[in-house]
């Protein structure tokens, strides 16, 4: 069943300037519940504008969005529940930190719901929990973490609230690769162990290939192509045409199948190339 | 909301106007500010008029966006205005009711102060619809360098402006997107009474204040690394040069000031029954 739909979404920055440019036009997606969803494309091509309309921060010029069934600008009290059933997390999130201390900070949306003290305390020490905070991390200010704490503790912002949808925008740009990987860990850890719908914009094709059940390519303000892993990586001379890529390994593969080996163009991750190997190996009477 | 404030905003057209030197049309703003306080009667502040209308038609930016520029100063006009009107009390009564007295010397006066506030604003906003934040800082910097004489450095006060005007569109663009990350959290900033409004930007405003310290660091360091050493023995790119049209322009300002001393002399001062005699 779909649970977070667009409907013809369009939307225009600037409407009667001199300046109109149209971020959106006429996207159409549908995210099932418990889906992984990477939505990939080039710089300027509307996904973060996308990501901001799922959670009601913006409002279409023309078009719909459905959260189960329901129009979200349906009424005012509405927008401010989609809030919190679609919790997002911006790009470069430790830029908002602003309380005095951390647990302070991932309570700020729990507060706003107007939640009790004690359901607070449980979401809060979830939240850290699944982030990796440790608890008399809690009591610090957050001006005094380091920018991967920062991050993990922004995230944990939005976790608290218990959204149905996650989303975030960019969770790893601007970290380290042992931040990056502590990230994506985490966020692959949480939607196993919560089973909720994730969505992620991503400029690495690594990573979408390694966790994502469903990846939507934009590219100049529409929808390019949707489907799984499978069928969108399959398409790399077009990914190339609109400035994105394959993952690193699919490029191997294809260079391989070039010079004559018989392999897979069909390898993902490093784990599949790694068994398209072993098999080639093998059939050769290597090992 | 902020997107609508015109004042200090540039229009790049390619005007005349446009291509005078700053320091030009800084002298020009000034002495205009000047000649209309002195002018002390109807027929001076049309002649003001009628010179500001030319330098507007020859700016080439349309007259709408002028105007658009009186819009958040019309209620300071329309208090100045009701005040006067209470206030004023000279020549003919018009009307003379219950505690409300209006006489035909006040709304003369308040159409004068109308007229007197709305040239200052336009050609104030003129001089930055005109000239480019940069141009106008060289400007400034280039017309006070002599102050250094004086022990007084101009240079880093232009330079601070410079960085100052710079980082305005940087800081609404990150107030945007702060507020839609904090609303995401499910704070509001437009709902309740005065006190919890005010409570509500306290998401807002600590990260601001925070990221600006961390920028300015980061410029200070960027400029360091630069070798900026504050204003001394620095050139610019483009020297600004006097050219033809600006000293006509130079004749243009004494021709105002002239014309209006004159039209003062010779018009008398400002006397609402006399006026308003005439204008009947």
């Amino acid at each position: 069943m779909s649970h977070l739909e667009t409907q013809n979404l369009t939307y225009v920055y600037g409407e009667g300037t001199p300046f109109k440019i149209t971020a959106l036009d006429n996207v159409n997606i549908d995210i099932p519940k418990g889906e992984f969803v990477a939505i990939i494309g080039h710089t300027g091509s509307g996904k973060s504008t996308l990501v901001q309309h799922l959670n009601g921060l913006l409002k279409p010029t023309d078009g719909k969005i459905f959260l189960d069934g329901e129009n979200i600008w349906q009424s005012k009290s509405k927008i401010f529940d989609t809030r919190f059933r679609v919790g997002l997390c911006f790009q470069y999130p430790e830029y908002q930190l602003f309380e005095e201390t951390v647990y302070k900070d991932i309570a700020f949306g729990p507060t706003n719901m107007g939640l009790s003290k004690a359901e607070i305390d449980e979401r809060v020490r979830n939240a850290a929990k699944y982030v990796g905070i440790p608890n008399d991390m809690l009591e610090k200010s957050p001006f005094d973490l380091s920018g991967g704490e920062k991050r993990r503790v922004a995230i944990a912002g939005v976790i608290s609230m218990e959204p149905e949808i996650l989303i975030l925008d960019e969770p790893t740009s601007g970290l380290d690769p042992m931040g990056r990987e502590h990230i994506l860990a985490l966020i692959k850890n949480y939607r196993e162990q919560t089973g909720k719908t994730v969505i992620i914009v991503s400029h690495s094709m690594d990573d979408v290939a390694r966790f994502a059940t469903k990846v939507i390519v934009m590219n100049s303000s529409k929808v390019e192509m949707s489907g799984t892993v499978d069928e969108v990586f399959e398409k790399a001379s077009r990914l190339r045409e609109i400035g994105l890529s394959v993952p690193q390994i699919t490029e191997i593969f294809i260079k391989l199948r070039e010079k004559g080996y018989p392999v897979s163009e069909k390898i993902y991750t490093v784990e599949q190339g790694y068994l398209e190997l072993k098999k080639l190996f093998e059939g050769r009477g290597i090992s | 909301m902020i997107k609508d404030i015109t004042i200090g905003q540039y229009f790049p057209f390619n005007s005349v106007i446009h291509r005078l030197d700053p320091r030009t049309k800084l002298l020009f703003t000034i002495v205009f500010i000047v000649t209309v306080f002195l002018a002390n009667n109807f027929v001076s502040l049309f002649f003001c008029m009628l010179l500001s209308a030319a330098v507007i038609g020859l700016s080439k930016i349309p007259v709408k966006t002028v105007m658009k520029g009186l819009k958040p100063i019309l209620l300071i006009i329309v208090i100045t205005s009701i005040l006067q009107i209470a206030y004023v009390d000279s020549g003919i009564v018009l009307v003379d009711e219950w505690k409300i007295k209006i006489t035909s010397g006040g709304i003369l006066t308040a159409v004068f102060m109308t007229l007197r506030i709305s040239l200052l604003i336009v050609m104030s906003t003129m001089l930055t619809y005109t000239t480019s934040p940069t141009s106008l800082t060289n400007g400034l910097d280039r017309m006070f360098a002599p102050l250094k004489k004086l022990g007084i450095d101009f240079h880093t006060v232009t330079m601070i402006m410079t960085i100052a005007l710079r980082f305005i569109p940087t800081l609404i663009e990150e107030v945007d997107k702060i507020m839609s990350a904090q609303k995401s959290r499910g704070a509001s900033f437009d709902q309740g009474n005065l006190m919890k409004r005010a409570k509500a930007l306290i998401p807002l405003f600590i990260p601001l204040l925070f990221n600006s310290i961390r920028r300015a660091y980061e410029l200070a360091n960027a400029m360091t690394c630069r070798c900026y050493n504050g204003g001394k023995g620095k050139t610019t790119m483009n020297a600004l040069k006097f050219s033809l049209r600006d000293y006509m322009s130079i004749l243009v300002m004494a021709f105002l000031i002239g014309g209006i001393i004159v039209l003062n002399i010779f018009c008398g001062e400002y006397n609402a029954e006399f006026t308003f005699n005439l204008a009947v």
